[in-house]
C-alpha cells in the first residue's frame, strides 16, 4: 500500500482503486513503524470505500487493527450519499471516559492507598458478567433507555450539575426503546451500574504536571490534586444492539447495492428505515452508557465519602467532563466553505470541539472542551482541550487513548511469571482486580506510550494538551 | 479425519482458527472452542438438551450467528453448549445441543461478540472444513 508523508504529524493513503476519499492518518514517523505492522492501514482504506464518505478516511495516532473500522478511526457521511455503519461505532456503544475532580491532595492518601484501593474495588461492581446492585424491571430500564444520564440522577445518582458536563447533557434524543430487540434488554437490564472487564477501570489519579495554567484552571485541575476517572460503557446491551443491527445490514448492503471490502462494515444509506432503526436502538445503547456512567459516579462519591469520613460535596468530586468514544451523531460541519449535516462515526475516537462551539459547555466555552485521554494503568493519562483546529480538520475529531500495540495473548506471555500487581504497588499504584488474566492483558508494555499519541494531536493542533495525570489506585473490570 | 482449533494473534481481539472433517463438525467444534475461551477450559456437563434453530443469508452468516446464540446462551441464560448434533439447511441450522444450564458461576473471559470481520469459511480440496473467526473481547 502506498503511503505519502504530508509533514511531520500527517499522512497520506492515496485514493486507489474503489476508494472514494483518501486515507488520512495522524502519526509521527517512529509510530508509523509499529502502525505498519499490522492491517489497520488497510482498514482505513476500506472504509474509504463507503458510500457517501467525506473529506478523508481518518486515523488518530492511537490507531490500531479493529474489526471493520480501525480502532482510532473516523468517518463522516453525507446526509443524501452516505451510511451508517454500525460496525463504524462498534459493540460496545459509547463506550467512554469521565473525569472527576476533587479537593484532595497526594497527602491526604499516601498512608492510606492500598486500604482506599481495595475500598473502591469493594464499591464499584467490575469483572466478567458484573451485576447492578439495582434490580430494575424492563419497564424501568426503557426510561433509562430513553433518557440516559438523566434518569440516573432523578434516581439519586449523581447531581443536576453533571449533566451539564456530559457530551450531550448525557441523554441522545431519538432513543426508541421499541427498536431495542428483547434480548439486548435481557442481556443489559442486570448490568446498569457496573464497570465490565477488559480494558475498563476506574482509577484514582494525581494531576502530576500542568502544560497550560489557565485552561487548567477552567476545568478545576491544580497540580497534585487528585482525580478519578472512569471508563465504561453500554455493557451487553450494547454489544446485542450492535449484533442485532449487523443482522439487518448485511440483507440491507445487499438491497441498497452496497459492495462492501469487508461484511463488518455492512451500512445502509441514512435515509433507509433500516438506517432509522439503528438510530433509534444505537441512541438507547448510547442512554444506557451514560446513566451507567453516572451510577459508577455515584458508587464512587459514597465510597470516598464513607472513606475519609467528609461529605462528598466538601471533597469536590465534581464532573469535569464525560465524552463517548464508540459513537455515530449527526454533526454541523464546514465542508468547502459551506455547512453540511454529517453522520460522523468516531470508533474509538473522541470529539474535540474547540472554543466557541455551540455544543461545548458554557463552562468550557472560551478554552473548548475538556479531551479524555486515558493511558495505561502504569503510565499516566493526559486531558487536553479541543481546538478550532480539529473543528476544520477532524470533524472536531481527536485521539481516545493509547491504543494497543500487544495482542492480548501476547501481553500475557510478557506477564507469565511477573507479579503485575507487586510490580506496580513497587511504583506506588494499586491495583485491583477480579482477574489476573485482565491484568496482564492490559500490562504497561501492551500499549503504546500515550504521550507519544498526544504529542501527535497537540502537534498537529487538533487538541492542546492541559494536563497529566499519574495514576495511585486502579480497579480494573 | 482431524478436527481442531486453536487461537490466531490479534492485536486488540482474539481471531480461532477451526477445522473439522464436515461443516456441521466444524460448527460444533466452533461452539466447544468458544465455551472453553469463556470458561477458561472448564468441564463443561452434557446433561441438559435444549433444541436451537438458527436463520441465516448464507454459510458464513450461519457460522457467525450459530456462534453468537451458543455465546448469548452462555452469556444470558448460564446455559453452556457441551455437544451438538446439527442439520445444516441451505441457510440456516437445527441444532440439538447437550450442555448444563448453571454455569454462569464458571465463566472467566467476556466476548463482546463473534464479528464478520477477517471471517472466512472454506472447504479444502480433500473435502474437510476450515474457517477463521475474529471476536470482540
Amino acid at each position: 500500500m502506498r503511503i505519502d508523508r504530508i509533514d511531520e504529524f500527517r499522512w497520506r493513503i492515496p485514493k486507489e482503486g474503489r476508494m472514494r476519499v483518501p486515507g488520512l492518518i495522524f502519526a509521527s514517523e517512529r509510530m508509523m513503524r509499529d502502525i505498519r505492522k499490522d492491517r489497520c492501514l488497510e482498514q482505513v482504506a476500506n472504509v474509504a470505500e463507503l458510500p457517501g464518505i467525506v473529506g478523508a478516511s481518518l486515523a488518530m495516532p492511537d490507531i490500531h487493527l479493529g474489526y471493520g473500522f480501525p480502532i482510532g478511526g473516523v468517518a463522516a457521511f453525507d446526509e443524501d450519499e452516505g451510511v451508517v455503519s454500525p460496525g463504524g461505532v462498534g459493540y460496545d456503544i459509547n463506550c467512554g471516559v469521565r473525569l472527576l475532580r476533587t479537593e484532595l491532595t497526594r497527602s491526604d492518601v499516601t498512608a492510606r492507598l492500598e486500604d482506599l484501593s481495595l475500598a473502591l474495588h469493594r464499591a464499584i461492581p467490575s469483572g466478567v458478567g458484573s451485576k447492578s446492585p439495582r434490580a430494575l424491571s424492563d419497564a424501568e430500564l426503557r426510561k433509562v433507555l430513553a433518557q440516559g444520564a438523566r434518569w440516573a440522577v432523578d434516581n439519586g445518582y449523581g447531581r443536576p450539575e453533571d449533566l451539564q458536563v456530559i457530551e450531550e447533557a448525557g441523554r441522545f434524543r431519538g432513543a426508541d426503546p421499541d427498536a431495542v430487540s428483547t434480548r439486548a434488554r435481557e442481556r443489559g437490564r442486570p448490568q446498569l451500574g457496573s464497570l465490565g472487564s477488559g480494558n475498563h477501570f476506574c482509577e484514582l489519579g494525581v494531576v502530576a504536571e500542568v502544560y497550560d495554567t489557565s485552561i487548567a484552571r477552567v476545568f478545576g485541575l491544580a497540580r497534585g490534586s487528585l482525580t478519578v476517572m472512569i471508563h465504561s460503557g453500554s455493557r451487553g446491551l450494547g454489544y446485542q444492539v450492535c449484533d442485532d443491527s449487523l443482522r439487518t445490514m448485511i440483507q440491507a448492503s445487499a438491497r441498497h447495492g452496497i459492495d462492501l471490502p469487508d461484511r463488518q462494515l455492512c451500512a445502509a444509506p441514512l435515509a433507509s428505515s433500516e438506517a432509522k432503526q439503528y438510530f433509534s436502538a444505537m441512541s438507547c445503547a448510547v442512554n444506557f452508557a451514560f446513566a451507567n456512567r453516572q451510577m459508577l459516579t455515584h458508587f464512587v462519591r459514597s465510597e470516598l465519602d464513607r472513606f475519609f469520613g467528609r461529605s462528598e460535596r466538601e471533597l469536590g468530586l465534581e464532573l469535569v467532563y464525560d465524552v463517548c468514544h464508540n459513537i455515530a451523531k449527526w454533526e454541523k460541519h464546514i465542508v468547502d466553505g459551506a455547512q453540511r449535516r454529517l453522520c460522523v462515526h468516531r470508533k474509538g475516537a473522541t470529539r474535540a470541539f474547540g472554543p466557541g462551539h455551540p455544543d461545548v459547555p458554557a463552562a468550557y466555552a472560551d478554552v473548548g472542551q475538556p479531551v479524555l485521554v486515558p493511558g495505561d494503568m502504569g503510565r499516566y493519562s493526559y486531558v487536553l482541550a479541543g481546538t478550532r483546529g480539529a473543528t476544520e480538520e477532524t470533524f472536531g475529531s481527536c485521539c481516545h487513548g493509547a491504543g494497543r500495540v500487544m495482542s492480548r495473548s501476547a501481553a500475557k506471555k510478557a506477564a507469565r511469571g511477573r507479579s503485575v500487581f507487586q510490580e506496580l504497588a513497587d511504583r506506588g499504584i494499586w491495583v485491583r482486580s477480579d482477574s489476573r488474566a485482565t491484568v496482564a492483558e492490559e500490562i504497561s508494555e501492551a500499549y503504546k506510550d500515550v504521550s507519544d499519541v498526544v504529542d501527535v494531536i497537540h502537534g498537529a493542533g487538533l487538541a492542546r494538551k492541559v494536563v497529566r495525570i499519574e495514576p495511585l489506585a486502579v480497579v480494573k473490570g | 479425519m482431524k478436527r481442531g482449533h486453536r487461537q490466531l494473534d490479534h492485536t486488540a481481539d482474539l481471531a480461532l482458527e477451526l477445522w473439522a472433517p464436515t461443516e456441521a463438525e466444524l460448527l460444533e467444534e466452533g461452539a466447544q472452542a468458544l465455551i472453553a475461551l469463556l470458561t477458561e477450559d472448564a468441564q463443561v456437563g452434557a446433561k441438559v438438551e435444549r433444541a436451537l434453530h438458527i436463520d441465516a443469508v448464507d454459510p458464513t452468516d450461519r457460522l457467525v450467528r450459530w456462534l453468537n446464540e451458543v455465546l448469548y446462551l452462555a452469556i444470558s441464560e448460564g446455559f453452556l453448549v457441551a455437544e451438538a448434533d446439527l442439520v445444516l439447511h441451505e441457510t440456516g441450522l437445527d441444532a440439538r445441543v447437550r450442555g448444563q444450564d448453571d454455569g454462569s458461576a464458571s465463566l472467566r473471559a467476556e466476548i463482546k461478540s463473534v464479528t464478520y470481520h477477517d471471517l472466512v469459511l472454506t472447504r479444502r480440496d480433500d473435502g474437510s472444513w476450515s474457517a477463521r473467526v475474529v471476536m470482540d473481547v
